[in-house]
């Protein structure tokens, strides 16, 4: 579906994108994590062609590059820094974005009230976008990528600066366009998004994918192993172990047991082990 | 096509919603229009000629017919007062330029101009105005000129002043008896032409009567304006609309420049290159939507003018080219002025900041007609000058298409430049 190839993108002396090659297949949601400066949005503005790579390849569901007009026309784009006009009221925005897109008349109206539907902003729909909360705006950067019903969907950081409740909102959302066989390219800085959304995961730092697989293929092969911690009177005893349930019925056969805790590597441990530093430094 | 008129739609939307623009483009504009119109006193901007007060201290008929004369005349309009005192207040009060006083005993003297006896007229000016107070002092030997003629052509004033002629030179002692004689006999012959000659145009002395001596001016000058200068506005609102034009241009030329940097700026503008649409399609719609704009303000303003302050247009024919010239020009501006102002802060503080100068001297602040010369002269290089005359040009100058035309074609050609070198310049991601 989309085919990333040995991609570079220098802006000066800062290399955002450092010959990242990567696929994307149909209907799947793909996570790009990393942390800021990685080089997410750069490679997301590559793909959708209005970022040119110095060397390397876009290729779109085998098309062609997203230069051409007509292959990102089966795109849908929510880039990170919010693109709605506040001037305008969010049905007037998605409305416009829809034209754009070719839809006209009453199949764009239709669309509108679906999508403002969608993301909630019904209610609003004829407020001017000026008085809407930072979610709310995300919610409806988020519908003008929609309005088309493209085949793809890349989506940059579509959380940032939302409550939790909105956010389980928009996770809710990208779920449910994944069902309905939408291939996702999903950027964020959230480990937990990435890990409760996403059907394969690329890890990103300094412009360059450090590992790249499923979910648990990633904490398999780099999240190191389980720490099993047993609370006793005298002190804390940790273990690391590949098999907690052994080590757990072991410390219970010793007996004077106070508590249990058991970290599992998640895709944090992964970045650590990676590049020795913490996702959120 | 559609996504091209979805932009424009949608920058038109912007436009209006936004309230400072909105007013900018087509509030303030009018405002100022109605403002100068009040302040440079609407009716008859100029077409009424030079204001002088007349103050009569002789009451002859002498003086009747100077007054009249001078009532006819079209340079001037005449007040006419009693009191030589409240007539130079109104000069003070720069209500007229002069002060004109006809003494006493000015009919008396119009019959004594043959021997050497002259007519005296005073006139108090206003010191600041002192090529009008010239071209006053011109206008008044005409005039006197023509009661000299009246004098001659009027059979009894004719005699009258020849026969006093004659009896002054006989009564003189400096004079020798031969000239005395000659003298005299030149006098008689003098009065029989005068009678003859103005015997067929009937006895009883009309003065503008038959081909006799009424019309005979010792200096004819033979005034003829040219048509280009003779034409002045018939209101001041004339002017002040095409003002208010000007500064209405102006809102939508910076408001438009500025909201390319704007969407630059904000990431909308790369949104937009997301969709499936060319960065023609995007210019084209920016273009469109300003030149839209640009033609509703000016068609707004001009019909305002119309209605409400009896602005007449010439040629609707012609206004309708200068309009279409004009908006076109101004979208070329937009465009450069898009692709100058790099980012919303600085860049564009300058590019509106020149925009506004080009504005106040193309007509905007004051009319061009009253620049000096070389004002007039570098405001050539203001597009604002140019759309000014163009619809000046329909309005009220009474232009030709020729005369129209390099207005019209150096508006062209500012569209033509400013969009190319405008599109040339334009950066299309934020850059930093
Ligand atoms: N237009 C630009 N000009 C100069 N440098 C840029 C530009 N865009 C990105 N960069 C640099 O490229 C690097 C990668 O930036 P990018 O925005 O792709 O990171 P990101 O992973 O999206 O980060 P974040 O999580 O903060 O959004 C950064 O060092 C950034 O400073
Ligand atoms: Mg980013």
């Amino acid at each position: 579906m989309l085919k990333l190839d040995s991609l570079v993108k220098r802006f000066g002396a800062v290399t955002a994108v450092d010959g990242l090659s990567l696929e994307v297949s149909r209907a799947e949601v793909f996570g790009l994590l990393g942390p800021n400066g990685a080089g997410k949005s750069t490679t997301i503005g590559m793909c959708v062609g209005v970022i040119a790579p110095d060397s390397g390849r876009v290729t779109l569901d085998g098309v062609g590059p997203p230069t051409e007009p007509r292959v990102r026309a089966s795109l849908g784009v929510a880039p990170q820094a919010l693109a709605v006009y506040d001037d305008l009221s969010g049905w007037e925005n998605i409305e416009f974005f829809g034209r754009l897109y070719g839809l006209r008349g009453r199949e764009l109206k239709a669309r509108v009230g679906a999508v403002l539907d969608i993301v909630g902003l019904t209610p609003r729909a004829n407020d001017r976008v000026q008085g809407y909360s930072g979610g709310m705006k995300r919610r409806l950067n988020l519908a003008a990528a929609l309005v088309h019903r493209p085949p793809m969907l890349l989506l940059d950081e579509p959380t940032a600066g939302v409550d939790p409740q909105s956010r389980n909102n928009i996770l809710d959302l990208v779920r449910t366009l994944a069902q309905q066989g939408i291939t996702i390219v999903y950027t964020t800085h959230y480990m937990e998004e990435a890990s409760r959304l996403c059907d394969r995961v690329a890890i990103m730092d300094h412009g360059r994918i450090l590992a790249i697989g499923t979910v648990p293929q990633l904490v398999a092969g780099h999240g190191g192993k389980s720490v099993v911690t047993v609370v006793r009177a005298q002190g804390e005893e940790r273990t690391e172990t590949d098999e907690p349930l052994h080590v757990i019925t072991r410390a219970a056969g010793e007996g004077g047991v106070l508590g249990l805790r058991i970290d599992r590597p998640d895709l944090e441990s992964v970045f650590l082990s990676l590049t020795g530093r913490s996702l959120r430094d | 096509m559609h996504a091209i008129l979805a932009l424009a739609v949608k920058d038109l939307r912007q436009l209006l919603r936004d309230r400072a623009n909105a007013f900018f483009t087509f509030g303030f504009p009018l405002l100022l229009a109605i403002f100068f119109g009040v302040i440079f006193g609407g009716a008859g901007g100029g077409g009424s000629g030079i204001a002088v007060v007349v103050v009569d201290q002789d009451s002859g008929d002498g003086a009747a017919r100077l007054i009249a004369d001078m009532q006819a005349d079209s340079a001037l309009t005449v007040t006419l007062m009693q009191d030589r005192a409240e007539g130079e207040a109104m000069v003070r009060r720069g209500k007229a330029t002069a002060c004109i006083v006809i003494p006493d005993g000015f009919t008396a003297a119009v019959a004594t101009i043959l021997t050497g006896g002259s007519m005296r007229i005073e006139m108090v000016v206003d010191p600041s105005r002192r090529a009008a107070a010239g071209l006053l002092t011109g206008k008044m030997n005409e005039l006197g000129f023509r009661q000299f003629g009246r004098v001659m052509g009027d059979t009894d004033s004719m005699l009258a002043a020849v026969g006093g002629a004659k009896e002054r030179v006989l009564a003189s002692e400096q004079t020798d008896p031969v000239t005395k004689g000659l003298m005299s006999m030149m006098f008689d012959s003098i009065a029989n032409v005068a009678r003859r000659a103005n015997a067929p145009a009937g006895n009883d002395g009309d003065p503008a009567g038959g081909g006799g001596l009424a019309d005979w001016r010792p200096v004819d000058v033979v005034v003829r304006e040219l048509k280009d200068e003779s034409v002045r506005p018939r209101s001041s609102y004339e002017i002040s609309f095409t003002q208010g034009v000007v500064w209405g241009l102006m809102g939508c030329v910076t408001a438009f420049g500025l909201s390319m940097a704007f969407e630059r700026s904000r990431g909308t503008l790369l949104r937009l290159s997301v969709a499936p649409i060319t960065k023609a399609h995007i210019l084209a719609g920016k273009a469109i939507s300003c030149f839209a704009a640009c033609m509703a303000v000016q068609i707004l303003l001009l019909a305002m003018g119309v209605l409400v302050f009896g602005v007449r247009v010439d040629s609707p024919m012609k206004l309708g080219a200068a309009f279409g010239a004009a908006s076109a020009g101004f979208t070329g501006v937009m465009m450069l002025l898009a692709g100058l102002s790099k980012s919303e802060g600085a860049g564009a503080g300058m590019g509106r900041a020149v925009v506004l100068v080009l504005a106040m001297i193309g007509g905007g602040t004051v009319p061009l007609f009253f620049l000096p010369q070389f004002m007039q002269t570098a405001s050539k290089i203001s597009p604002f000058t140019w759309a000014t005359l163009a619809i000046e040009g329909a309005v009220w100058r009474g232009h030709s298409w020729a005369e129209m035309g390099l207005a019209l074609g150096v508006l062209g050609a500012f569209g033509l430049v400013g969009f190319v070198v405008g599109t040339a310049c334009l950066k299309w991601t934020h850059a930093s």
